[in-house]
């Protein structure tokens, strides 16, 4: 028996048309459901527990809207994106692909670097281009993450940088496989000294089995190399996993320990289960996907219970049913203690969530102040020696799952906060930006950086 | 009585999320339930989910605050007796020791510096602890909530 518990817009897998589709509760799960007059039905299961995904709708912030929008009126959603009006969530994060080479030649890659038919590497004028967008149209605190192709292969990656900072974008950080900072400390320390804020580091295991599986080489030994390099230079990493049911669901729990190993470099483990988009081996079935919700269950497994599925909350700022976010410290142990909980309940003000959020992305490293006065206190299980840890021990362990062609939904797109810069003065959510048809043809990525 | 509360104190009360008639309340009802080191008095009172403190001085009937303070944390046990201190408890009269206290806050509980009188099994924490690292363990705890 299923029930019908929403109807939003979708694209067909086939010709990329925009058709109706409708979310359904059956045996307890949620399918999405669409059908093309021409190319048939799809349906597809994009949550476990729909008491659960009824529920986080009360999570869900009063949006704010972007302070301005390129695209006047659209005709046909997703299409005709840019932002425009429809839209209801304004920019937390700024993405902007300044190449698609890449050093690596992975099975897996979003943007399908190496293997696209066209070379995108911009000049700096370009570039400043698409920060000029970023300046026009968000409103600081304004965070860009350089992406690609792979950004380091750029030698003039630290000009970049300053350029951006000059420019008056507050966080930088860097979305790389860490194949070069893990060999060239100096330019590592030059990409510091320009401003990079942090990395957001492709990790996705402590086992090389994982790595030939995910990018065709053995590359934890890099990653660790990358890693104690940060630690050295003073600049903080985020592992960034993509992870597959076959290849790493089961390491998540390990993933998470050794993250802990390393903190305060690093700060924060993101899980982002594979979507098929861009460059994947096979045409996905539901098996083959990783949902929010199974994650955050593989993690209270393996972790056992340290960190609960329980502990894990909507940011709110996007669509509820496209995050999970933990924040736990690091006790000397390497335990965790969780500081967030569902137990908690929403939020008691959904008002100003986008703004903390926007704000906490980029001064989650500062967050907590020094507010220690008074004697100093040798008991190691006192509250003040809890706050003082907690000042550099954090992590935050996250998770998003991209939307690709079978899962996409108007519903979450015109939620989105996280845009990709267009080199013609646009903003499109990330999940749309990247979505390819069946047969490799994108929606905006070739229409954008093939010219 | 003569309020008189110094404009930093009172941005200080403010900051701090309370009003100035709470600390007014935990003054007017400490009776003997506070604690005097000579000149000045610290009284407690829970209020709602908070315990708030205030320090003050007596002059007849005007009545000086130095401070108006609070933290959502539970007082549990004494864990630690430590020495003398300047403070007597009006209640029993006898001496306030330095001390630690267990304090809880969502399921978690851990200690913190303290003024105690283990007789009556009475905790105070004094300012820069309520203000400071409980705050911000609050904080921390709440910051979904918020």
């Amino acid at each position: 028996m299923s029930e019908k518990i929403g109807e939003t817009d979708a694209l067909c897998p086939e010709c990329l048309k925009t058709i109706h589709a409708e979310k359904i509760a059956e045996g307890g799960d949620v399918y999405i459901v669409k059908t093309c007059p021409e190319h048939g039905t799809w349906k597809v299961k994009i949550w476990s527990g729909a008491d659960d995904y009824r529920r986080l709708y009360d999570f869900a912030a009063v949006p704010k809207t972007p302070a301005r929008f390129a695209v006047e009126k659209v005709v046909d959603c997703p299409h005709d994106c840019g932002l425009c009006d429809r839209h209801l969530q304004h920019t937390c994060l700024n993405v902007v692909e300044v190449t698609n080479r890449c050093n690596l030649n992975c099975p897996i890659c979003f943007a399908t670097a190496n293997g696209c038919g066209y070379d995108y590497h911009p000049d700096m004028e370009t570039i400043r281009g698409m920060f000029q967008t970023v300046v026009d149209y968000v409103k600081s605190p304004r965070c860009v993450q350089l992406s690609g192709g792979e950004p380091t292969v750029r030698d003039d990656l630290p000009e970049i940088v300053r350029m951006a900072k000059d420019m008056g974008i507050e966080h930088i950080e860097i979305n790389t496989n860490a194949l070069r900072i893990a060999k060239d400390v100096d330019y590592l320390r030059a990409l510091k000294d320009a401003g990079v804020d942090d990395f957001y580091l492709q990790f996705d295991g402590t086992d090389d089995e994982i790595y030939m599986k995910t990018r065709g080489r053995p590359l934890f030994a890099i990653k660790e190399q990358a890693i104690a390099n940060c630690a050295e230079v003073g600049i903080g990493i985020t592992l960034v996993v993509t992870v597959s049911p076959d290849i790493n669901l089961h390491h998540v729990g390990e993933i998470i320990r050794y993250a802990a190993t390393k903190v305060p470099t690093v700060k924060g483990v993101h899980f982002q289960p594979i979507s098929y988009f861009g460059r994947y081996p096979i045409e996905p079935e539901d098996e083959n996907r990783v949902l929010l919700p199974d994650l955050a269950k593989a993690i209270e497994e393996q972790t056992k219970g340290m960190l609960k599925a329980d502990n894990f909350v909507p940011t709110s700022c996007s669509n509820v049913h496209c995050d999970l976010k933990s924040l736990s410290i690091v006790l000397p142990d390497g335990s965790l203690f969780p500081l967030t909980t569902m137990a908690l309940g929403p939020p008691c003000s959904t008002e100003n969530v986008a703004d903390k959020t926007r704000s906490e992305v980029s001064s989650l490293w500062k967050y907590i102040e020094d507010t220690m006065d008074g004697p100093a206190e040798s008991d190691d299980n006192s509250w003040r020696t809890f706050v003082n840890r907690a000042k550099t021990h954090y992590l935050t362990v996250s998770a998003m799952a991209f939307q690709d062609v079978w899962t996409g939904e108007v519903e979450r797109w015109e939620r989105c906060c996280i845009h990709v810069v267009t080199l013609d003065g646009k903003l499109i959510p990330f999940c749309l930006f990247n979505t390819t048809a069946r047969d490799g043809t994108t929606l905006y990525r070739r229409q954008t950086f093939c010219r | 009585m003569e309020y008189i509360i110094a404009d930093e104190v009172l941005a200080n009360i403010e900051k701090r999320g309370l009003k100035v008639d709470d600390v007014k309340s935990v003054i007017e009802g400490a009776g003997d339930d506070r604690i005097y080191n000579g000149s000045v008095f610290i009284a407690k009172k829970e209020i709602g989910d908070l315990t708030v403190y205030a320090r003050y001085a007596v002059d007849g009937d005007k009545v000086t605050v130095e401070a108006g303070y609070c933290h959502k944390m539970k007082i549990l046990d004494i864990v630690l007796v430590g020495e003398d201190s300047e403070w007597k408890y009006c209640k029993n009269g006898e001496v306030v020791k330095t001390g630690h206290t267990n304090l809880t806050y969502l399921g978690a509980t851990r200690s913190g510096p303290s003024l105690v009188e283990p007789k009556s099994g009475q905790s105070w924490i004094e300012e820069y602890l309520a203000a400071g690292a409980l705050t911000t363990a609050e904080g921390l705890f709440q910051q979904k909530r918020a």
